[in-house]
């Protein structure tokens, strides 16, 4: 009776992971939502391992409510993907990359912009190395992500706010220019809104704002890097491309509001 | 004859040391004195540690000034004529050879610049020429 019964449940635990395999097999395994502060979140790992020292935790949302995308992405030069920088703690401490902000002398919202990597390092700074190479340690920021999002207009997804409304309430001034890094130059002659037609019959056009992109990225981000189309219409854009990384999803799958967010790119009203 | 010799060799001696130090003294230091001047004019005729420090911080400024002078027209880009961008992607090829002679993290940061700003350019370039065509 007792082998019947050990039998029968081997039999079910067989059967429940041959149904499960089935399942995955055919829908591939889904990829956890990351939540509101851990959307953007970048993890760092060029050397840190190879020092000895955890990987390093970088939080966009932080860091995009003091800075535009163009003073980070093209004037102190971080690659659009992670790990592509190459970025080494000399680089740091001679001021560039991280070390650009991160100097120990930089003032943000009258607060000194801890030093990031130096050259000679003692027990003392062990604590300081610490909040950036952060990965898998339990290390206490000095923002709250709750806190800092509380006065800022929602959004359903990515980060859950609305960054660009948050910009035009004045909520959050993000710098466009770095003295003695940025590039000085003239004011942007904005190009014009332009719709961009779906493959999906009833799915609403694609309305592109120029505007809203380059106050952020300036020109030189997204061409010809990221789009290098030069005539409209002549470069097919697909959804699995994007969700991919490629094009629109260089940012708007990794920190920008992400694909699920469809009726903020498909914003053209649909005629009856 | 021997005698006088000899006494005026001990009295030589004995007198000499104060009168030897002095001028001893003075030599060297005249000497010093010669070579230091001597060497202060030759450094500066062929272009010394301070000539050659400033040249270097002109040459640092020059790369920089031209840097911010081509890339800082990026936002104008689309205003720009065929020749206008020939001539600042010219201009990118010819700095890149400067920027590669600095310091590795300088180098690496200003090379991406760069070609960032030489992209762009190409990429409106390239565009005018499709829009005439």
């Amino acid at each position: 009776m007792n082998r019947k019964i050990f039998t029968a449940l081997v039999l079910i635990l067989v059967s429940c992971g041959l149904f499960c395999g089935l399942a995955l097999s055919q829908t591939g395994i889904k990829k956890k939502r990351p939540l509101p502060y851990e959307y953007g979140r970048v993890v760092i790992d060029n050397y840190s391992e190879k020092a000895n020292l955890a990987p390093v935790v970088f939080e966009h949302w932080i860091h995009r409510s003091m800075f535009t995308c163009r003073v980070c992405h093209v004037d102190i030069g971080f690659a659009m993907k992670a790990n592509g920088t190459d970025i080494k703690a000399a680089d740091n401490a001679r001021g560039y990359y991280c070390g650009t902000c991160h100097n120990g002398k930089m003032v943000v919202d009258g607060k000194n912009v801890f030093q990031a990597c130096s050259r000679k390092v003692n027990v003392e700074d062990e604590k300081r190395c610490e909040r950036c190479h952060s990965y898998g340690q339990k290390v206490a920021s000095d923002f709250d992500f709750f806190q800092f999002s509380q006065p800022l207009p929602k959004e359903r997804f990515g980060n859950g706010l609305d960054w660009e409304k948050s910009e035009e309430l004045g909520l959050i001034k993000p710098a466009s220019f770095l003295p003695g890094v940025s590039t000085p130059k003239n004011s942007l002659v904005v190009q014009k809104d332009f719709a961009l037609s779906p493959k999906v019959e009833g799915m609403p056009d694609i309305i592109f704002s120029h505007k809203k992109h380059t106050v952020w990225n300036g020109c030189e981000l997204c061409h010809p890097d990221i789009f290098m189309g030069v005539k409209r219409g002549t470069v097919k854009y697909s959804m699995v491309d994007i969700s991919q990384g490629k094009s629109c999803g260089a940012c708007h799958t990794t920190v920008a509001f992400p694909l699920t967010d469809c009726q903020r790119c498909h914003s053209k009203p649909v005629q009856p | 004859m021997a005698f006088e010799a000899k006494f005026f060799k001990a009295r030589f001696w004995a007198e000499c040391p104060a009168k030897f130090e002095t001028r001893l003294k003075r030599t060297i230091i005249t000497v010093l004195l010669f070579l230091g001047l001597a060497g202060l004019c030759g450094v500066r005729a062929v272009g010394g540690p301070s000539a050659s420090a400033s040249q270097a911080d002109a040459a640092q400024e020059s790369w920089r000034t031209e840097f911010y002078n081509i890339c800082g027209k990026t936002e104008d880009a689309m205003t720009f004529s065929q020749e206008e961008l020939t001539d600042l992607i010219r201009r990118c090829d010819s700095l890149q050879p400067q920027i590669e002679k600095l310091d590795e993290s300088r180098k690496k940061v200003y090379l991406e610049r760069l070609r960032k700003c030489r992209g762009l350019y190409a990429y409106v370039l390239d565009a005018k020429r499709k829009e005439k065509k």
